[in-house]
């Protein structure tokens, strides 16, 4: 592990209300006000209507998906974080093709295959600050 | 398309790939760049043209600097004493297939006479990818409070996919990288020159991001490239026997992730793209293809490109190695790390790859020369978000 506390997000304009919501562990995912498909991470442009002024509402969404990959970081380039880890790569249930990526709760040695399903947890990392996270949800 | 074989490559240079050059970085490409111009027989105020793609490729803290931790085209056309008529660089990814379309367009509109094509990597010092960052800002905001950063845990999880999708084992990748350090040993400016991998020793080596090693990452390094083009026209009178730029392919439209997320479909979708661009607008086959050379900056994209190109089926690639089916001393085997690639030369990028079809295609190759080969390919980056160059030794 490197020295130091894990990087924090600094929320901005548009980031805002998802870290309000992830504060309060609530997964707040951006929806497009035009054609009401989500987003993530919210893009300038909406990635599926293609408006140039989605005005994202941040909606709250289950978090349940299914795992489509991961790794176990035995080494990190960042500091703070206590190696190894698992991240996994996580199909949300709220839309097909809604990815999100982020630590996996049950440890190192989880045995994990493509397909299984995680539920969304949270890990609180400051004080006020939140990060979403996956639990295996037959664990 | 209109430019297909009305460029050629007339001459190069490659410096030493070295882990710390003794030299600074934008002293050791303005040698290069002159070798590289007296190579094509042209004098350096014959250049007019200066075209690269400076990306200091580090996830690190370091600062990028031109001349020392990268080199634009202008910096070196200024230290040259050129007064240049085009000086340009590729901003996208894939940045060698991006400076050569550059290039190729300014010879062909006739924006420049000479245009230099040049990649200079530095490796800083410390790690290359470290970050002590407290605060992640931006895109980052998105990944690194979670963990996921570095392009190593990027190729993990599109590898991993990979593995758990057609069954491939690591037998499989230790052939491409001892087949990719085999070839890298024989050449005498390869930082791996005279050390080839067992794949045993690969085998043995822990992981760092499952399922990506260190054997399956290029090592960073300190090196320089040059290539001068030019028109066919032109190409006639100059000493060495050209290359022709057939085509190329560059920029499919890529889905909107997270920062780093390439998840597998997205590679291979796009990447089918990227090779349907690339086939239609050098109006080549791939079964035509006698001299692929595909990136592997991470050897995983070994197999994606492989399939991409359409040389094998998907989710072949890795039975098709095992079987010897890349062995670049085996006839009939397609050659497609026969430079050695980025795992055998050090993190030049998609130079390597370049390079080889540059010397093969010009009969320059030396103890390594194959015989009469026609049509190479030139892969950088990942087939999604990379591209591709057709270069030919005809023109056709």
């Amino acid at each position: 592990m490197i020295a130091g506390t894990r990087p924090l997000p600094i929320p901005d304009k548009r980031s805002a209300p998802f870290w309000e919501a992830a504060a309060e562990h609530v997964l707040a995912v951006a929806r497009c006000s035009h054609c009401g498909a989500f987003s993530h991470p919210p893009d300038i442009v909406c990635s599926h209507c293609g408006s140039a002024d989605p005005a994202f509402v941040f909606t709250p969404v289950d978090g349940a998906g299914t795992i489509r990959s991961w790794t176990v970081m035995r080494q990190s380039f960042l500091p703070g974080f206590d190696v190894p880890f698992v991240l996994v790569d996580v199909e949300l249930e709220a839309q097909e093709d809604l990815r999100l990526i982020g630590r996996l709760v049950d440890g190192p040695d989880a045995v994990l295959q493509v397909g299984a399903a995680v539920s969304l947890v949270f890990e609180d990392v400051a004080p006020g600050v939140s990060v979403p996270a996956f639990a295996l949800t037959n664990s | 398309m209109e430019a297909s074989n009305r460029v050629a490559i007339v001459g190069y240079a490659q410096s030493p790939v070295t882990r710390h050059a003794d030299q600074t970085l934008g002293g050791l490409t303005v040698e290069t760049a002159r070798r590289a111009i007296a190579d094509a027989g042209l004098t350096v105020a014959q250049v007019d043209g200066f075209v690269t793609a400076s990306l200091f490729p580090s996830a690190g803290a370091h600062a990028a600097e031109d001349g020392v931790s990268l080199v634009s085209a202008n910096w070196l056309a200024e230290r040259l004493g050129v007064n240049a008529n085009y000086a340009a660089g590729f901003q996208g990814f894939g940045q060698i297939p991006g400076a050569v379309s550059m290039a190729v367009n300014a010879v062909v509109s006739g924006a420049a006479d000479y245009v230099l094509v040049h990649r200079a990597l530095h490796n800083p010092q410390g790690s290359y990818h470290q970050n002590p960052m407290e605060e992640a800002h931006g895109s980052q905001q998105w990944t690194v409070p979670q963990g996921y950063f570095g392009p190593l845990a990027m190729i993990a999880l599109a590898y991993n996919e990979y593995l758990q999708r057609f069954g491939a084992t690591r037998e499989a990748m230790a052939a491409v990288v001892s087949e990719a350090r085999k070839n890298g040993a024989r050449i005498p400016w390869s930082y791996w020159f005279e050390k080839p991998l067992e794949a045993a020793d690969y085998l043995a080596a822990p992981m760092i991001n499952d399922p990506i090693c260190r054997f399956d990452c290029d090592i960073p390094v300190d090196g320089v490239a040059a290539f001068v083009f030019t028109t066919a026209e032109r190409a006639r009178e100059l000493p060495h026997r050209p290359v022709y730029v057939a085509g190329y392919a560059t920029g499919a439209p890529v889905k909107r992730r997270l920062p780093l997320h390439w998840p597998l479909d997205d590679i291979m979708e796009v990447g089918a793209e990227t090779s349907r661009r690339l086939w239609e607008r050098s109006g080549v086959r791939p079964a035509e293809v006698d001299l692929p050379q595909v990136y592997d900056g991470f050897s995983p994209f070994v197999y994606f490109w492989m399939e991409s190109l359409g040389l094998c089926p998907i989710g072949e690639a890795h039975r098709l190695v095992l079987e010897g089916g890349i062995d670049s001393d085996c006839p009939g085997a397609l050659p497609v790390l026969s430079g050695g690639g980025a795992l055998g030369n050090g993190r030049m990028h998609g130079v390597p790859q370049m390079l080889e079809c540059y010397l093969q295609l010009s009969g320059r190759a030396g103890e390594r020369q194959r015989p009469n080969p026609s049509i190479g390919v030139a892969c950088h980056s990942s087939p999604h978000f990379g591209g591709a160059v057709v270069y030919s030794a005809q023109v056709f």
